[in-house]
């Protein structure tokens, strides 16, 4: 009966942000959501305790006022959710976030499967999964597209180049997951409500041994200019017409 | 000593590595270094430029790229290159990490252009942020410093005068806890969707399955391929994942690209950036695409394509 952590990262819903003047990212009217492809990982651990038994629990590294993704996450099954949490817990990269999430697992959470997404929808920098399994020192198999447990190891589908490798390992494991992995499930009203009477266990700085450093500094950042002055065509052969005009002019057929 | 290592899958992808790797290395002013496990493939990087190759041992059939490993860290912890750049494919991007986590060494991830800051004496990376709204520009602290990098990213390395590179065989054992029990190839499509000069891209307001032919007649129409959008390659699997467009997937630079019932979403929309006509049409007026179109019709594809066939059909005729 496998115990299966789920790593979430709580982000800025892209959607949000516009593009200020000169270049700059236009911050001012975001909201947050759970990175798109952890609810795949939530979904899975899911899916595999209904198939297997064993325990489901997420966690998080975030700042101490990032806790609606608490409830999010727990809406969507886990029972239970660690939040590793610090004001300075912000913008953290890959090296540090790997290091700060093995510190808090070793000695504190018992694991047969750590779950993470491919990427991350803010960074997609793909690389806390793999390198918290090396923090562990676990096996890390990436880009899983099926998961079964059989007994004491894992047998998991993962994407390649070519297409698939079926990999199998002995537990415990670090997998990451790709989003055709399964369909994540929209919580309900009983789903909320049952989440916040859920435990959440807090895991501070002062908890941790730290300190943890930056491998990578962000020199600066830039909006990527992707609009266009897009002009519009009636739905009708009329419209399609001049469509087509316009191109043949533009000498784009 | 080697101070630039590249690594890739594929020898096409070495080559492309060699070609930013020789500039970096000039730059930085150290030698070249490849890794690969091919001994063709070896002769083949030190015909494109690398100083020095390292040839690893051979897998044996239920082995991953990940049992390269602790041979490959080993390696750096001896070695102490200033910069190791790795192909993304998905086994490389995995790779990779591990290996940074391994030596705790800082990474910049898909990165679409790199520099050297002979100031700071660090490698500069350009890499996109929240789903492509943003361009980040990182350095890394400390060595070595990782970079993965796009297939195609770079054109490949041009062959040099031989200039009597290095061929290092590396001993030790690969070895990792996951086996391989079976490959399983899929569809591949035989186009590169890269190099297309046109691209029709079907989303998901494309309900049947079926009407695919219609985009495909319109590709041939204009002269170009089929493109697609994440979900139509991964959930629907109606298309093979190489032809997927955006952050994930392709970034593609065509005369001329056509979304039917795509909605446009930052990560599908960075991969349309360098075409020089967006076109869409979307039902949804607000549908984000539109915002980078140069041309849009707010309709139905189920109306609107066969006019447009029909249209297109007429001027080619
Ligand atoms: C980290 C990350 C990476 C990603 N990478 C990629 C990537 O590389 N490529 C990619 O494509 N996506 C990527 N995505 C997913 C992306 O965010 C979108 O979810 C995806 O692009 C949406 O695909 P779609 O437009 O086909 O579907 P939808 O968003 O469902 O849009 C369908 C559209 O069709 C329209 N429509 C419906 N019916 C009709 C009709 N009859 N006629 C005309 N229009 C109709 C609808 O109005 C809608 O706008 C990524 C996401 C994340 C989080
Ligand atoms: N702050 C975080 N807290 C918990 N898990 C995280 C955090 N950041 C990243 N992860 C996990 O690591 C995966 C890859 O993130 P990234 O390397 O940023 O692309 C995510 O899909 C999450 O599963």
């Amino acid at each position: 009966m496998p115990n299966i952590l789920c790593c979430y990262k709580w982000v800025i819903d892209e959607a949000y942000i516009r593009t200020g003047p000169a270049q700059a990212l236009d911050m001012s009217v975001v909201d947050y959501k759970i990175s798109d492809y952890d609810k795949n990982a939530i979904e899975e651990a899911m899916l595999l305790q209904e198939k297997f038994g064993g325990s489901v629990a997420a966690i998080t590294i975030g700042r101490p006022d990032d806790t609606k993704g608490l409830k999010d996450a727990l809406s969507r099954g886990p029972q239970k959710a660690y939040f590793v949490n610090d004001p300075s817990f912000e913008n953290l990269e890959p090296a540090q976030t790997a290091a700060i999430l093995a510190d808090a697992i070793t000695g504190r959470i018992e694991y047969d499967l750590i779950l993470c997404g491919e990427g991350s929808s803010d960074l997609y920098a793909q690389q806390v999964g793999p390198r918290l399994a090396e923090k562990l020192g676990i096996p890390c198999i990436s880009y899983a597209v099926s998961i079964n447990i059989e007994g004491s190891r894992i047998k998991v589908e993962r994407k390649t180049e070519e297409g698939l490798e079926v990999a199998a390992a002995p537990l415990p494991v670090l997998v990451t997951v790709a989003p055709d992995i399964n369909t994540p499930r929209i919580p309900g009203l009983r789903d909320t409500l049952a989440a916040s009477k859920k435990p959440v266990e807090e895991i501070g700085l002062t908890d941790l041994p730290g300190p943890y450093e930056a491998r990578v500094q962000t020199v600066g950042i830039k909006a990527a200019s992707l609009t266009r002055n897009g002009q519009k065509f009636s739905a009708d052969k009329a419209g399609v017409k001049a469509l087509v005009e316009a191109l043949q002019k533009d000498g784009a057929l | 000593m080697a101070g630039v290592w590249i690594l890739a899958e594929y020898i096409e992808q070495s080559k492309e590595l060699l070609n930013v790797g020789r500039e970096l290395a000039g730059q930085v002013g150290v030698e070249l270094a490849a890794w690969t496990w091919s001994a063709d493939w070896a002769d083949e990087c030190l015909a494109h430029g690398a100083d020095e190759v390292f040839l690893l041992p051979p897998l044996s059939a239920d082995q991953g790229l990940d049992a390269y490993i602790p041979i490959i860290a080993e390696k750096a912890r001896t070695i102490m290159p200033e910069v190791i750049l790795v192909s993304s494919t998905l086994r490389g991007k995995e790779l990779a990490a591990r290996l940074a986590g391994r030596l705790d060494a800082g990474m910049a991830s898909e990165c679409q252009g790199l520099r050297w800051d002979g100031e700071k004496n660090s490698l500069l990376a350009e890499r996109l942020l929240y789903g492509g709204a943003g361009v980040q520009t990182v350095s890394c602290l400390g060595r070595p410093q990782i970079a993965t990098v796009p297939p195609r990213t770079y054109e490949v390395a041009s062959r040099s005068e031989a200039k009597g590179g290095r061929l290092t065989e590396i001993s030790g054992q690969p070895s990792s806890p996951v086996v391989i029990l079976e490959h399983k190839s899929r569809e591949h499509q035989t186009q590169d969707i890269t190099r297309a000069k046109a691209v029709v891209c079907v989303g998901r307001g494309m309900e049947n399955q079926q009407d695919l032919e219609k985009a495909r007649e319109l590709a041939g129409l204009i002269g170009g391929e089929v493109g697609c959008t994440r979900p139509i390659a991964e959930e629907m699997h109606w298309m093979p994942e190489d032809t997927c467009i955006g952050l994930s997937g392709k970034i593609i630079k065509p005369d001329l690209y056509i979304g039917l019932g795509v909605s446009g979403q930052i990560q599908h929309l960075i991969g349309t950036r360098d075409a020089r006509i967006v076109c869409a049409v979307n039902t949804d007026e607000n549908a984000p695409i539109f915002a980078g179109a140069d041309y849009g019709i707010v309709g139905d594809i189920n109306e609107i394509l066969p006019m447009i066939l029909e249209e297109i059909g007429a001027v080619k005729k």
